[in-house]
């Protein structure tokens, strides 16, 4: 069967530096993968790669969605077929309320895709249902998008945009980074809520914290530019004991 | 000599014959001054980015206060609506004659406007009334020939405690150049309250000349949003003058250059009470090849202080060709004062794009919500949420974009 996505030998560079280097990641449908590695690895670079920055350039190798090659999709060709990015540092857009900013998603998306624009209504009771699932204040819906807002804050807004665009491909850039027990609960039962036979799962972390909410199916390890080491859950916890330098080294 | 000499004279001597005697005088007078001052040129340091002694280029003609339809689309929902045409009063109370403005402007352009000056908006508010909806002064102008112009002097007087908004917007339907001068002048006594909202949204034809007077008394306050979105030429004066202790005034201005634009905004705030406020707000867009002024001068003088002045501007740069010059200007004659400034001009954040664009938002949509995002803190200010989201959406459209501002309202 097709994987859900299939990423060989990709080589990425920003400038002229180069931070991907032939880089080999498959994910199925219905998986949590979690990626871990050292500072400057590359999980950044991975998650903004294939979410279609243009800042970086892809040298060689191929990203394969869906079964087909992304390569010449824009960022938001690829959010519409389901390929949604979770940012380690969400932006603050002040006074463009996060209701403004949900329907332009949501609708571009769906013109995107060829589907009529939500009724007002529907779209309303569909978001409030979402930020009520997310423990959000409903008035956060009329302030600026993560204008103000902590840094905890803004990762739950994080998901609470994920559950509402309901994407099939979640890359979630060090989103338990900056957030308190109780958040990170919050964004784990928001990340689990998304767990279904279609979808699947990228958590790109520093910590193994987050992994004891959200159960991955498979970790591995990104060190200079490459995956150095694939395991399941229990290699998180060697990780969490050893650090990372007995894998550098090897 | 020329022509267009001529024409000035021709002119005035038509305007004049429907004049009453003492009128006419002052009048006269006036025109003498323009013709002995000429335009300002830029040798003069108030008139340094903008030159007109060479203006205009072709003759001039009083427009014809012809019937205009198709301007119920400028008109505002709860507003007490005033409409000219072409400088002649069509719809609102206005009284037909007006003193002559005193205007401390360039000699010579003070004079073409007093020569020529017709009556615009007349408000005089009473001691303690405060008006409950705003007052919405509406300029429409069209020319079918080259050269006409029209001169509007409007004039505010707020009396002790008195409240009013007032919403001044200046709209020109496309046709043939022409040319404009308007003058405003305010007087607000002890505790009066003014907020004056300034849409210039004139005809990629116009050139135009605004000053505007302001006397700010004790505890009075002046709030100021001016935004200018159209013109060919617009060049807009703005005098505070904070002449009673506590007086305070805050301006605050946006504007949106594009398509050949020359728009120079000189403001000036003169503290020269004890205990004033005055802060400066203002965000400027270069969207194409055009060409922004912006000077914001505060004079303190000796007497004024415990003063607290503060300036903020910032200017986006949307496309190559856009020039912009903001400059701040500090005088400072006290000792016990307060002041602050900043300047910046940027462009749009790339990592801010990109955030929109991995929600499915296309690029030029996703540029045209931050440049929203950039302009709010001055559209906020615009306390009329029709005229808000018309001026958001106006400019948001200089960006290719159509944005859905509805979904704003969806929650009240």
């Amino acid at each position: 069967m097709t994987k859900l996505l299939e990423i060989e030998n990709l080589h990425a560079r920003i400038g002229d530096n180069e931070i991907l280097k032939g880089l080999d990641l498959s994910v199925g449908a219905g998986e949590i993968h979690a990626i871990m590695g050292p500072n400057g690895a590359g999980k950044s670079t991975l998650s903004k790669v294939l979410a279609g920055a243009e800042d970086y350039v892809v040298t060689s190798g191929t990203i394969r969605y869906q079964g087909q090659d992304i390569a010449e999709q824009s960022a938001e060709q690829r959010a519409a077929h389901g390929i949604f990015m979770g940012f380690q540092y969400p932006v603050e857009i002040p006074g463009v309320s996060n209701m403004m900013f949900l329907k332009a998603a949501v609708n571009a998306q769906r013109k995107e895709r060829g589907e009529p624009e939500m009724a007002a209504n529907d779209f309303l009771a569909w978001v409030r249902h979402r930020v009520k699932q997310m423990k959000m204040d409903p008035a956060m819906l009329s302030r600026g998008v993560n204008q103000g807002f902590s840094g905890g804050e803004k990762k739950r807004n994080e998901i609470l945009q994920m559950l509402v665009l309901e994407p099939k491909l979640m890359v979630l850039d060090e989103t338990d980074s900056g957030l308190d027990i109780d958040a990170l609960k919050i964004v784990s039962d928001g990340i689990n809520a998304m767990r279904s036979p279609e979808r699947a799962t990228i958590l790109v972390t520093h910590y193994q914290r987050l992994l004891d909410y959200v159960q991955p199916d498979f970790v591995h390890v990104l060190a200079a530019g490459r995956i150095v080491k694939s395991g399941g859950p229990e290699l998180a916890r060697e990780l969490e004991e050893k650090g990372y330098g007995w894998l550098q080294a090897a | 000599m020329s022509d267009i000499h001529a024409s000035w004279g021709e002119a005035f001597a038509r305007f004049a014959g429907g004049l009453p005697a003492v009128d006419h005088a002052a009048r006269s007078a006036a025109f003498d001054e323009f013709i002995q001052h000429g335009m300002p040129d830029d040798a003069i340091e108030r008139w340094h980015y903008t030159d007109l002694s060479a203006f205009p280029k072709k003759p001039v003609q009083l427009a014809t206060a012809a019937a205009l339809g198709g301007y119920a689309r400028w008109q505002l929902s709860g507003c007490d609506e005033r409409i000219w045409l072409n400088a002649r009063n069509v719809a609102g109370a206005s009284s037909a004659t007006a003193s002559l403005p005193s205007l401390d402007a360039h000699a010579g352009i003070a004079g073409l406007h007093r020569a020529f000056a017709q009556p615009g908006l007349q408000l005089d508010v009473g001691p303690g009334t405060a008006l409950a909806r705003p007052v919405h002064a509406l300029t429409v102008t069209t020319a079918d020939a080259d050269g006409e112009m029209t001169h509007l002097a409007h004039r505010i007087s707020l009396a002790r405690g008195a409240a009013a908004t007032v919403i001044l917007q200046n709209v020109g339907l496309p046709g043939a150049t022409r040319f404009s001068t308007q003058s405003l002048t305010v007087e607000l006594a002890e505790q009066a309250q003014l907020t004056l909202i300034r849409v210039q949204d004139e005809s990629r034809s116009t050139t135009q000349w605004l000053q505007t007077d302001v006397n700010v008394g004790r505890d009075a306050r002046f709030q100021l949003v001016n935004v200018d979105l159209g013109g060919k030429l617009i060049r807009n004066d703005w005098r505070v003058k904070l002449t009673g202790p506590g007086a305070s005034t805050e301006l605050a201005g946006l504007f949106a250059a594009d398509a050949r634009v020359h728009l120079d905004n000189q403001y000036e705030i003169d503290h020269i009470a004890p205990h004033g406020t005055s802060h400066q707000y203002f965000r400027g867009l270069g969207f194409g090849p055009s060409k922004a002024v912006l000077n914001g001068r505060v004079v303190v003088r000796p007497g004024a202080q415990k003063t607290d002045s503060e300036q903020r501007i910032a200017n986006l740069m949307l496309a190559k060709g856009a020039e912009i010059d903001a400059k701040p200007e500090l005088e400072i004659y006290a000792d016990d004062v307060k002041c602050a400034h900043g300047a910046s001009c940027g462009q749009l954040d790339d990592t801010a794009v990109f955030y929109l664009r991995t929600r499915g938002v296309p690029e030029t949509q996703a540029r045209a919500l931050l440049t929203y995002s950039f302009i709010n803190s001055v559209l906020e200010r615009i306390a009329h949420a029709g005229l808000r989201t018309r001026i958001a959406r106006q400019v948001t459209a200089l960006l290719g974009a159509d944005l859905d501002f509805d979904a704003i309202g969806d929650l009240s």
